[in-house]
């Protein structure tokens, strides 16, 4: 029923103040913290390895964050143009 | 297109009743109010769906009785039977319970709606159900604001609870007052005729409201003002049952094959059910009267005799059927049947090794089983990396280490596939082979893949916050295809 559907978004739209957003903005901040880290370790390791397949599923790894880190900056991007809070 | 018309002619009768008589508009607002309790009523217990509601049914459904008491008991806390349907249609999907289970829970569902005839009858119209309801209202939207997920749904229950009982008050009050002008019961239709008019009215308006407590509503509070004959209440009631099942219907034209079987099950019951009252309506009210005088029911007191009738005859079906739910689900799945899958079953294999000669057949087997191996590695993987997750323990603590897995079995599944090309273009395998062989690799990607998604569900971290941040980081199909064509094989990008 269409009424189901308004009824969530009341919902949503009661919920989604200012504050959630700002909590919204730290969480992802505390993954992308948790991904640099990783990173950093992976590189730790990489330099260490000589095994060459090894050498690629860490590389690949390496790739993987990084665009998961390139996601997350431009989604912190926008979440702070949105909201016009200060960097 | 025909159901915008429909909908433009409908609302431009209502207009035109509601601009006629004020009574009616008390009448219609009370359904409206009445409807849109329901939908707060389901959208609280929603909030219980996300864990409580599932491991009562995995516990209580192992048995027939279990699932009927089950359908039964929730159905009368939640007051809504397409809920509790749905719910059982989802978790028949999810291959968690039956086919007999679900339709227990269907039958005890709607054993279980007849508590609504009992609830609007024995107390709606008996006391200022109004007053009861202000109080209601004001803690269920203070509640309904709150940031907690249990207390908003709470709220949500709270207030879809005062919102029926202000729909049931002004419907009351509406009817009350359409007494003094109209009498609708002048034109009740008497003898079968009425009797199948009306149960095609209920049946109708079931339809229209997508409700049969609605419905029943009407029913009730229009019999207590004596706008409907008894006689003609009863076929409403019959009615209502009957077009509860084709809204259940409607809803499992999207649904899967389990969804499917469900609703003809519903279908079934109820047409039967039907069919069994009208056959046996004469017997079915004298019972009615019957247990009326020893429950202590007044013989005028015809609401209360209604909700006893659609009790009866509920029940009546019930007792019908029980005995038939695994020959019904045997029909059903028979009757009902699964679409083949699209691909064939391995199976050239063998034939492989007559068709060709001993040595290449060698080459052959070492060149798939040097594919097979890398599979059988990536599987292995992926379970290491899966359970490294579980345990918390390495460099794959998150689920975002899972979109690494994505991308390497996409790789694999691609370079298989291509070595596969080559097999057939040099003429080193028939393409029958190849069709065999490349089904087993999409197999074993699926299963790869399916084993990621579930990790990604189960392992996901607790605290929602975080997980939403974790799930909007993850990579979507799109980059995850663009990373799988990427070649680039060199030093990987530095750090931001």
């Amino acid at each position: 029923m269409k009424t189901k559907k308004l009824l969530s978004k009341m919902a949503d739209f009661l919920s989604s103040d200012r504050r959630a957003q700002q909590e919204h903005v730290g969480s992802i901040k505390a993954v992308l913290k948790k991904l640099k880290k990783k990173e950093r370790d992976l590189r730790d390791k990489l330099e260490g390895e000589r095994d060459p397949e090894k050498r690629a599923e860490i590389d690949a790894k390496l790739r993987v964050i990084y665009a998961q880190r390139t996601k997350g900056v431009a989604i912190l991007k926008g979440l702070r143009n949105n909201s016009g809070a200060p960097g | 297109m025909s159901g915008r018309i429909l909908l433009f002619v409908a609302l431009a009768l209502l207009t035109y009743g509601l601009w006629l008589s004020a009574d009616f508009q008390q009448i219609a607002a009370g359904v409206a109010v009445f409807l849109f309790g329901m939908l707060a009523l389901e959208e609280g217990f929603k909030t219980f769906t996300g864990g409580t509601l599932e491991d009562l049914l995995r516990g209580t459904t192992d048995r027939l009785w279990k699932s009927l008491s089950f359908g039964l008991v929730t159905t009368t806390l939640m007051q809504s039977s397409s809920l509790v349907s749905v719910i059982a249609i989802s978790f028949l999907s999810a291959g968690l319970i039956g086919l007999t289970a679900g339709i227990g829970i269907i039958f005890g569902a709607n054993l279980g709606t007849t508590t609504g005839a009992w609830l609007i009858a024995g107390f709606g119209l008996r006391v200022n159900i109004g007053a009861y309801a202000m109080p209601l209202l004001v803690f269920g939207v203070i509640l309904l604001l709150q940031r907690h997920r249990t207390l908003k749904g709470i709220g949500y229950a709270l207030t879809g609870v005062g919102l029926l009982f202000l729909g049931i008050h002004y419907m009351k009050e509406g009817f009350d007052a359409f007494k003094g002008s109209v009498d609708l019961a002048s034109y009740g239709v008497p003898g079968l005729r009425g009797l199948l008019l009306f149960t095609l009215l209920g049946t109708a308006a079931t339809l229209i409201m997508q409700s049969s407590h609605a419905t029943l509503l009407v029913t009730i509070t229009a019999l207590a003002s004596h706008q409907v004959t008894y006689e003609n209440a009863l076929a409403l009631a019959i009615g209502a049952n009957l077009g509860t099942t084709i809204t259940a219907i409607i809803g499992s034209m999207g649904a899967n094959i389990d969804g499917k079987r469900l609703a003809a099950a519903h279908l079934l019951f109820n047409l039967m059910t039907a069919v069994v009252a009208i056959l046996l309506l004469r017997q079915l009210r004298w019972s009615v009267d019957l247990l009326s005088a020893q429950l202590g029911i007044a013989p005028a007191d015809y609401t209360l005799k209604l909700a006893l009738f659609h009790t009866l005859f509920n029940l009546l079906g019930v007792m019908l059927m029980v005995p038939f739910v695994d020959r019904l689900a045997r029909l059903l799945e028979r009757v009902i049947k699964v679409p083949e899958a699209a691909i064939d079953a391995p199976r050239y294999i063998n034939e492989a090794a007559l068709e060709v000669p001993a040595a290449a057949v060698e080459a052959i087997r070492k060149e798939i089983r040097r594919q097979y191996d890398s599979l059988r590695l990536e599987l292995a993987i992926i379970l290491r990396e899966i359970s490294e997750i579980a345990s918390g323990i390495g460099d794959a603590d998150t689920i975002l280490s899972l979109d690494g897995a994505k991308i390497r079995l996409g790789q694999i599944d691609r370079r298989i596939n291509l070595a596969l090309t080559r097999l057939i273009r040099d003429k080193r395998i028939t393409a029958y082979m190849a069709t065999s062989l490349m089904n087993d690799c999409g197999y074993a990607y699926r299963i790869g893949r399916y084993l990621v998604d579930m990790a990604q569900i189960l392992f996901a971290v607790r605290e929602r916050r975080l997980k939403e941040a974790e799930q909007s980081l993850a990579l979507d199909e799109a980059e995850i295809e663009k990373m799988i064509n990427q070649r680039h094989r060199g030093r990987s990008p530095g750090a931001k």
